[in-house]
């Protein structure tokens, strides 16, 4: 049977390319995870910006090389005060700890003379001791860390200031020299100095602790929750004691670095070193945040501040106002942060929905038809199972007359015939079952919405065929994931052409993406020779029920939210489709074939003219979700629901409705089998079956699909 | 019944259980000790001028400690007291130089230490950072800007010792009451009065015994925050007139090399005012500055230097926190992560 409308004469649907929305733009970046780890990045950018166009050359070699002999002792001191913060404490002892730790360095090199190697030994463990008070004190007893570090702050600087006096002449008229020492000190390797090499090396050593180590894991575990950590059976004591004596250690290390630099130290030696550390952590990490180890934001943080720091000392700027600069960012970070995060999902929330204006043909082709011009013909339907289903979104049935159906709690229901009485469960698929089809070898190809699409067998063997589409260029959020696959139909060839009805709501929240009203579904197609998923259309309104017409050719698409009914052409997707009818007078779900050569049209609710005018009006959408209760919200009338028939050309020829107060409303599927229509609603919990008149009385779908011998 | 409930008011919320007041009495008893060891051992050290003396050099310790007890009570902290102090004192000795009459000087001075307050408070209770950082971030702030703007890098100001508001300062009230000491005793009975007969004092243990509690309840948080900073705020100028005056210099270093800020915080803790906040009053401030006071005072008359009370000090504090934790363990239950 040829089709009954000239596909190049039917007027061309509009298909956007691509949806251009600020407002969207914004709530898709919002809900990215890395959105939170921007603020050290802008950070750094601003900073680079301001100096490049403030200074000249300041990013020279030469320079660059001179900042990265610097750096490492400061970088050092940030890992160390990040391992601690991760934990949930905090160091204050680390200036103190730092100047220390120089202190033991000069004096074992030049005082006792001692190798390298035992320099840097001693000097680690220098730190580490420290580093164990802190951990003895804050961790294993249980005290507060902020105090505890105040006090061996405290308690070191006055130990380091008695010894550094005591010693100090000694040690800078001590005249020894050491090849290994100066190596440490000044030379470079592969262009970059030791010192720096140092630092990346525990980075990344630090990057993995947190990433791959066990004990990496409990820190971050603890820095969460420390109750969730103590129940989940981490030693949440030994933990914090571990944390802190790590910290020491690398505070040691980066006073032998600065030492083995420096050769001297003097009375400010590390004064001030915990408010700059401290000062880059929070940069980097936007925030005073515990159970966070990101080594990486740390290290930008800190190259934020180290480079700022340098270049406003390089601009001629003094000590005090670097100082008054320091506080006012560390103040409009956190402030920033303080309040993005309090507010972030509720930025989110308000912009997710951003509704358009469109505008949907009137209403048109029915006259008559109307359901109060017309008798409510499924008044006569028998009503099926009844309680025994939940939410048959599509019916199917074989060439036995046995019905199939998906269920809300993601259930496939067999209903067998002669009596239809009692539904037995075919197979559990999770998810929401939707459109259904059978394929050439008898078995059930079923959408689920937040699964993707299924194939059961008819002894109920389930197999997951696709889950995911390609990703839209240009998409800021990951459009991959089918969430909401809805119906599809099968081409003579076994490729299966679906829905994706939103990218962007999942099957819950369909009504609010009428309530957007913007093209936020696509078609797909699935080769199950290949297992290859491809987008034949993206941008639709909604796409809905999808039928291939009875020669095979073309691919009847309902648009829901639009009310009209697509065309492709199989033979030319890339064409895009044209519209066969608009103007529906309720909200087209799922299509099938009739036995006459033209088509059911389920439709799930009515249009009415005042939601008609507010599809027109975004603000008002927008305000009314905002502001009004869900259940006060304007939108289609769902109470009434009903079929249409349309002959091959798409025009409308008959209209099935049920009285006002009847069981069937929300119709969003029909199946014509063997002489009676078989109807189902994503809401109802039964079926209905209804004679029907001048229908062939042998016509079943599967043999309309594949024959009689298949 | 009624006869109790009009009392519960009236009654300390410190006056509760014996052991929470261990520490409290530990300290003092160590004070009442150190005091007998002082005098038997130390020339000089049981005289009634000497009494004098450390009455004298511990009035702004003690005031500055009103100020950071009402914080911490109402479970925050002030890191930018020390700040405060030199700054609210750098207004008051440039006005002064510049021959603004005293009481205006003193005005201005005031309010602006108002106005730093409220900076404070809005940044904790309204942007809501965490008062450790606000207050740490704040304290760079205003000592970079007040170096950066005012003194021009340098770190010392030096005021008119000569000039007569100066004068009074450093002088003596009535002929047996010095103003600084008379200038404590005001702080001390002010703080009495904020914590014990105002509804923002309750509103100040309320919020320190359960901060959530207390803004769910409708308490007026975020106002009574207000009044909490600007109350430390002008504890710091207070104490920053009595140093200033008596040292006739504004000097930055109290802030950078951290030990006077240190010593406020030592002498909170001392008390027995746990960080966490919601318990404490007079009485405790009392007993920890007595400590500090006679420490600092039988040390320097044994001829220690600085650096080694520093020491001493340091290790007091890990002494007494570790007692404190020994006294009121803290409930691994309802311990978190962010509690420092």
């Amino acid at each position: 049977m040829a089709a009954d409308f000239h596909f190049a004469s039917l007027p061309a649907q509009r298909v956007p390319r691509l949806v251009v929305s600020p407002r969207r733009l914004l709530a898709d970046v919002l809900s990215k995870g890395w959105v939170e780890s921007l603020i050290p990045f802008v950070a750094l950018i601003c900073a680079v910006c301001g100096i490049l166009l403030a200074t000249d050359g300041y990013f020279a070699p030469s320079n660059l090389r001179n900042l990265a002999q610097y750096a490492p002792d400061g970088g050092l001191i940030v890992i160390a005060l990040l391992v601690v913060v991760a934990v949930g404490g905090i160091d204050l002892s680390v200036g103190s700890n730092f100047a220390m730790s120089a202190f033991v360095a000069l004096f074992c090199f030049h005082i006792l003379q001692l190798p390298v190697a035992a320099v840097l030994a001693l000097t680690i463990l220098a730190g580490a001791l420290v580093g164990t008070v802190n951990g003895a004190i804050a961790g294993l007893l249980g005290c507060g860390a902020l105090l505890t570090t105040l006090g061996t702050m405290i308690t070191v600087r006055g130990l380091y200031t008695l010894a550094s006096q005591a010693q100090l002449v000694e040690i800078s008229s001590s005249a020894r020299m050491d090849d290994t020492w100066d190596w440490i000190g000044f030379e470079k390797v592969l262009t970059l100095p030791v010192g720096f090499w140092v630092l990346l090396v525990v980075a990344a050593l630090a990057f993995v602790m947190f990433r791959q180590t066990r004990f990496g894991w409990h820190l971050l575990a603890v820095g969460g929750n420390r109750k969730a950590a103590r129940h989940g059976g981490i030693r949440v004591r030994q933990t914090i004691f571990l944390s802190y004596l790590l910290a020491g250690s690398l505070v040691g290390l980066a006073g032998f670095l600065f030492a083995a630099r420096q050769n001297s130290i003097g009375s400010d030696t590390g004064i001030g070193m915990e408010f700059f550390a401290l000062t880059a952590l929070v940069v980097g990490l936007g925030g005073f945040v515990p159970g966070r180890g990101a080594v990486v934001s740390v290290l930008i943080g800190f190259t934020t501040i180290y480079v700022l720091n340098n270049a406003m000392v390089n601009a001629g700027f003094r000590g005090d106002f670097v100082q008054l600069s320091m506080g006012a960012i560390i103040i409009l970070i956190l402030a920033v942060d303080v309040k993005f995060r309090k507010n972030r999902h509720r930025l989110l929330a308000s912009t997710y929905l951003d509704p358009v204006a469109f505008e949907t043909d009137a209403v048109k082709g029915m006259q008559g038809l109307m359901p109060d011009e017309t008798a409510p013909k499924l008044r006569d339907a028998t009503i099926l199972a009844v309680g025994q289903v939940d939410g048959p979104e599509d019916v199917l049935l074989d060439k036995d007359g046995n019905i199939y159906c998906g269920s809300r709690d993601g259930y496939l229901f067999r209903i067998a015939a002669p009596g239809h009485e009692k539904a037995e469960v075919l197979a559990k698929l999770g998810g929401r079952p939707l459109g259904l089809a059978f394929d050439r070898q008898n078995r059930i190809v079923v959408c689920v919405a937040g699964m993707g699409l299924m194939r059961v067998s008819l002894d109920g063997a389930v197999e997951l065929l696709t889950d995911q589409a390609e990703r839209s260029l240009f998409s800021v959020q990951d459009d991959t994931t089918i969430r909401m696959a809805d119906d599809l139909d099968i081409a003579p060839d076994g490729t299966i052409f679906f829905t994706d009805a939103s990218k962007r709501y999942d099957i819950e929240n369909w009504g609010l993406d009428l309530l957007e009203g913007r093209p936020n579904g696509r078609l797909l197609s699935f080769d199950p020779a290949t297992g290859q998923t491809r987008t034949v259309c993206d941008n639709l309104r909604f796409p809905n029920g999808v039928c291939l017409t009875h020669d095979g050719k073309y691919l009847l698409v309902a648009s829901t939210w639009e009310c009209s009914i697509l065309v492709f052409d199989l033979a030319r997707l890339r064409e895009g489709p044209r519209v066969l009818t608009s103007g529906l007078p309720g909200y087209p779900d799922n299509i099938n074939r009739a036995s006459d050569g033209g088509y059911w049209v389920a439709l799930a609710g009515m249009r009415n003219p005042v939601f008609d005018a507010a599809m027109k009006n975004p603000q008002l959408r927008r305000r009314m979700t905002k502001r009004v209760p869900p259940t006060n919200w304007l939108f289609g009338n769902l109470n009434i629901g009903g079929v249409l028939k349309i002959d091959g050309s798409g025009t409308i020829i008959d209209a099935l409705w049920d009285t006002p107060d009847g069981p069937l409303y929300m119709i969003t599927s029909m199946r014509e089998h063997e002489g009676a229509l078989y109807l189902g609603g994503v809401t109802n919990n039964k079926i209905g079956r209804l004679e029907l008149t001048g229908a062939d009385p042998g016509w079943c779908g599967p043999t309309s699909y594949w024959g009689a011998q298949g | 019944m009624s006869a109790d409930s009009a009392a519960a008011p009236l009654t300390l919320p410190n006056q509760g259980s014996g052991r929470r007041n261990m520490l409290e009495r530990v300290v003092a008893a160590a004070t009442f000790l150190l005091i007998v060891a002082f005098a038997a051992t130390i020339d000089g050290f049981a005289t009634t001028g000497n009494l004098g003396i450390i009455l004298i050099n511990s009035a702004s310790l003690t005031v500055l400690s009103c100020g950071m007890a009402v914080v911490i009570i109402s479970r925050g902290l002030d890191l930018s007291l020390i700040a405060q102090m030199v700054a609210g004192a750098t207004i008051f000795g440039m006005l002064i130089s510049g021959g603004v009459a005293a009481p205006l000087a003193l005005l201005a001075a005031y309010l602006s230490m108002v106005a730093i307050g409220a900076l404070n408070a809005w940044l904790i209770a309204y942007v809501e950072i965490p008062s450790m950082l606000a207050t740490l971030a704040s304290s760079m702030f205003i000592v970079g800007l007040f170096r950066f703007a005012v003194l021009r890098g340098e770190y010392l100001l030096l005021l008119p010792k000569s000039d007569p508001t100066v004068a009074f300062f450093a002088g003596r009230l009535l002929p047996f009451l010095p103003v600084p000491v008379a200038l404590m005793l005001g702080t001390l009975m002010a703080t009495w009065f904020l914590l014990n007969r105002t509804v923002a004092g309750r509103i100040i243990y309320a919020m320190g015994d359960n901060f959530q509690a207390a803004r769910l309840s409708g308490l007026s948080v975020r106002v009574t925050a207000i009044v909490v900073y600007v109350f430390a705020a002008f504890t710091a100028i207070t104490a920053g007139l009595i140093m200033a005056s008596a040292s006739g210099a504004v000097d930055f270093r109290t802030v950078t090399n951290g030990t006077l800020l240190f010593e406020v915080i030592l002498v909170v803790v001392l008390g027995g005012i746990p960080l966490r906040g919601g318990r404490g009053g007079l009485r405790n401030i009392i007993v920890g500055v007595a400590l500090i006071a006679v420490l600092r005072n039988g040390m320097t008359l044994m001829n220690v230097t600085t650096q080694t009370q520093d020491m001493l000090k340091g290790l007091i504090l890990l002494a007494a926190i570790i007692t404190d934790n020994y006294l009121n363990p803290r409930d691994a239950e309802t311990d978190t992560a962010g509690d420092l």
